[in-house]
C-alpha cells in the first residue's frame, strides 16, 4: 500500500500528490455517469455520424414511399384489377394488400443500411468503438448506442411510412388503412421486424476482418430475395412450394403478415400470430446477443 | 557560348486542346489492367450482379402472372407477363451494372486508389482511362446479359428472332450510361453522395414502363417519363424481343447515340480538370 504522500501538509502539496486512492476515487467518479449512460452517449455520437448524410436520411424516408406508392401500388393496381384474396374468404384492394409489406421493407432496408458499413467503418475504418472502448464505455454499451441510433431511424422511416400511406387514402379516396384503430402498430412491427433482420446481421459485421464484397452478397443473395419471395407483391401461397420456404425464414414476411393482421381485417389466428411475433423476437433477441458477444471479443483484442 | 536546345525540345509546344492531347489511343491497357484486377476479387461478387434480374423475373413473373395475365405491348399485341418485363429487367440490368461500375468503382479508385494519377502519369490520356473503363464495363455487361438472354430463351420469353439483337442494344444503353456516370462521379465528394444515384434510379426503375405500361398515367407524366434513358432503352429491347417493332425505335437509338457522345466529351473535360489542369 503506498503512503499518502501529504501528510499533514498543505493543501497545495495533497493536490500535487494525491494518493492512489484518491486518483481512483476521482477517476470511478468521473466514470460514473458515462458508465451509466454509456449507451446514450454512444446514440448520441451515431446520430450525429447521421447527420452527415442527414439529407439522404430525410429524402430516403419521404421519397421511397412516395415513389413505391406511385410507381407499385398505383401502377401496378391499374394492372391487377381483382381483389387480392387474404385467406379467410375476405379480399382488399392491391394497394391496401401491399402498403404494410412495402413499409416493413423499408425499415429492412434502413436495417441493412445501418447494420454494416457504419459497424465496419467503426471496427475497421474509422475506429472510433475503439476510442469509444478506451472510455468507461463498454462494449455491449457501444452496441446499443449503434442499435438505438438506427432504431430511431426506422422509426423515423415507418412513421413517414405509414403517414404517406394514409394521406395517400385521404387524397385519392382510397381506404388504404382499414383499421386505423391497430393500423398504427405496423410502425413498431416495423421497428421489430428491422432489428430481426439487422441484429444477426450485425453480429456478422462485427465479426468481419476485411470488407471483401460480403455486404454486397448480403443485399443481393439475402435482402433481395427475400424482398422479391416474401409475398410482399401477392401472397406467398401465390408462389410453388420450392420457392415458399423463402417466405418461412424470412422475417419480412413474418412482419407484412403482422403488418396486415393490423392495417386491415386480415385473418388473425393466433397460433400464427405467436409464431410470426416469436420468430421476430426470437431473431431480434438472439441477434442483440451475438452482437454483443461480437463486440466484447473484438475490442478486448 | 550558347548551346542549342536539342531539336526534340524546341519543337515541343504544350499540348493544348484537341483530342490529340487526350488521347493515346491504347484504352486496352485500362482493360486489360481491369481484368487483371478482376482475378484477384472474389468472383462471387462480380457474378452476383447477373442473380438480381433473374430473382426479379422469378418474383414478378412467377407471382404477378397469376393476377396479371396478358399485357399490351402495342395495340393488337399482347404478351404474358413475363414476356413482358423480362425485356426490361435487361434493359434495368444494363442500367444497373454500367452505373455501378462507373461510380462506385471509379470513385473508389479516383479518391482512395489513386489509380488514375498513376496511369495519366505514363502516355495515357482522360479519354484513354475513360473509355477503357466504359469498355471494360461494357465487357462485364456482355457477360450478364448473354446470360440473362440464355434464361429468356429457355423459358420461352423471346417471342421473335430479333430477340438476339438485344445483345448489341444492352451494350448501346450500358455505353450510355457508364459514359454519363463517370462524369457525374468526378463531381462526388464523399461516398454518401452516392445514395442520391438511388434516389434517382429508382423511381426511374419503377415508373419506365419496367413493370406496367405507362399508359395508365396522364399525358404529362408519360411525357416526364418519356425524358428519361431508361424508359427508351426498355422500350427498345422490348421490340426487338417481342417482335412489336416501330419507327420509335430509331428515336431511341438515337437517344442513346447522343448520350454517350455528350457523356464522352462531358467525362474527359472532367478528368482533363481533375489531372491535367
Amino acid at each position: 500500500m503506498t503512503p499518502g504522500p501529504a501528510q499533514g501538509g498543505s493543501d497545495a502539496a495533497t493536490y500535487a500528490h494525491p494518493s492512489l486512492d484518491e486518483l481512483r476515487a476521482e477517476a470511478m467518479a468521473r466514470g460514473r455517469r458515462p458508465r451509466r449512460f454509456g449507451s446514450w452517449y454512444a446514440t448520441e455520437h451515431m446520430l450525429r455520424a447521421m447527420r452527415a448524410y442527414g439529407w439522404t436520411i430525410v429524402v430516403g424516408a419521404l421519397g421511397q414511399p412516395l415513389v413505391y406508392l406511385f410507381g407499385l401500388a398505383v401502377g401496378l393496381a391499374a394492372l391487377i384489377q381483382q381483389d387480392i384474396p387474404t385467406g379467410g374468404g375476405g379480399a382488399v384492394s392491391y394497394l391496401v394488400f401491399v402498403a404494410p409489406a412495402l413499409l416493413m421493407t423499408a425499415t429492412i432496408a434502413v436495417a441493412s443500411e445501418e447494420f454494416t458499413y457504419p459497424v465496419m467503418a467503426g471496427f475497421k475504418w474509422r475506429r472510433y468503438f475503439y476510442g469509444f472502448n478506451a472510455s468507461a464505455l463498454s462494449s455491449p454499451q457501444i452496441a446499443n448506442g449503434v442499435m438505438i441510433a438506427a432504431s430511431a431511424r426506422m422509426l423515423f422511416a415507418g412513421g413517414a411510412y405509414y403517414l404517406f400511406i394514409w394521406a395517400f387514402g385521404a387524397m385519392t379516396g382510397m381506404m388504404t388503412v382499414p383499421d386505423p384503430a391497430t393500423g398504427w402498430i405496423s410502425v413498431l412491427i416495423g421497428l421489430v421486424a428491422g432489428l430481426s433482420f439487422g441484429m444477426p446481421l450485425m453480429a456478422y459485421a462485427a465479426s468481419l476482418e476485411a470488407d471483401k464484397g460480403q455486404f454486397a452478397l448480403v443485399q443481393r443473395f439475402v435482402f433481395m430475395p427475400m424482398f422479391l419471395f416474401s409475398g410482399t407483391f401477392y401472397p406467398l401461397a401465390v408462389l410453388p412450394w420450392g420457392l415458399q420456404w423463402i417466405g418461412w425464414i424470412s422475417p419480412l414476411w413474418h412482419a407484412t403478415e403482422l403488418g396486415r393482421m393490423a392495417t386491415f381485417d386480415a385473418p388473425v389466428n393466433v397460433v400464427m400470430l405467436v409464431v410470426h411475433v416469436g420468430y421476430l423476437l426470437v431473431l431480434s433477441i438472439g441477434g442483440y446477443l451475438l452482437t454483443r458477444r461480437a463486440f466484447t471479443r473484438r475490442l478486448a483484442k | 557560348m550558347t548551346v542549342a536546345p536539342p531539336e526534340t525540345m524546341r519543337d515541343a509546344v504544350p499540348r493544348r486542346g484537341g483530342v490529340r492531347a487526350l488521347w493515346a489511343g491504347n484504352p486496352w491497357a485500362v482493360v486489360q489492367r481491369g481484368l487483371i484486377a478482376a482475378r484477384s476479387s472474389s468472383w462471387v461478387v462480380i457474378l452476383s450482379g447477373f442473380f438480381e434480374p433473374v430473382f426479379y423475373l422469378l418474383s414478378m413473373g412467377i407471382g404477378l402472372q397469376s393476377f396479371i395475365g396478358e399485357v399490351q405491348v402495342t395495340p393488337g399485341v399482347a404478351v404474358s407477363y413475363a414476356a413482358y418485363i423480362a425485356p426490361a429487367l435487361l434493359a434495368v440490368s444494363a442500367m444497373n451494372g454500367a452505373i455501378y461500375d462507373s461510380t462506385w468503382n471509379v470513385y473508389f479508385k479516383l479518391n482512395y486508389g489513386k489509380l488514375y494519377e498513376g496511369m495519366l502519369a505514363t502516355s495515357l490520356g482522360p479519354l484513354d482511362v475513360a473509355l477503357g473503363e466504359i469498355l471494360y464495363a461494357l465487357l462485364r455487361g456482355l457477360v450478364y446479359a448473354c446470360g440473362f438472354m440464355i434464361i429468356m430463351q429457355v423459358a420461352g420469353l423471346n417471342l421473335a428472332a430479333t430477340a438476339i439483337l438485344a445483345l448489341p442494344a444492352v451494350l448501346l444503353i450500358a455505353f450510355g450510361f457508364a459514359s454519363l456516370g463517370m462524369a457525374v462521379t468526378s463531381y462526388m465528394k464523399t461516398f454518401q453522395h452516392m445514395d442520391w444515384l438511388n434516389i434517382v434510379l429508382l423511381p426511374m426503375f419503377l415508373f419506365s414502363a419496367t413493370l406496367y405500361p405507362i399508359s395508365i398515367y396522364p399525358q404529362w407524366i408519360q411525357s416526364v417519363i418519356m425524358a428519361f434513358p431508361l424508359w427508351h432503352g426498355v422500350e427498345l429491347i422490348r421490340a426487338l424481343t417481342t417482335g412489336a417493332y416501330s419507327t420509335a425505335m430509331i428515336w431511341h437509338v438515337l437517344y442513346y447515340v447522343v448520350m454517350i457522345a455528350v457523356g464522352l466529351v462531358f467525362t474527359t473535360k472532367r478528368l482533363r480538370a481533375l489531372f491535367l489542369d
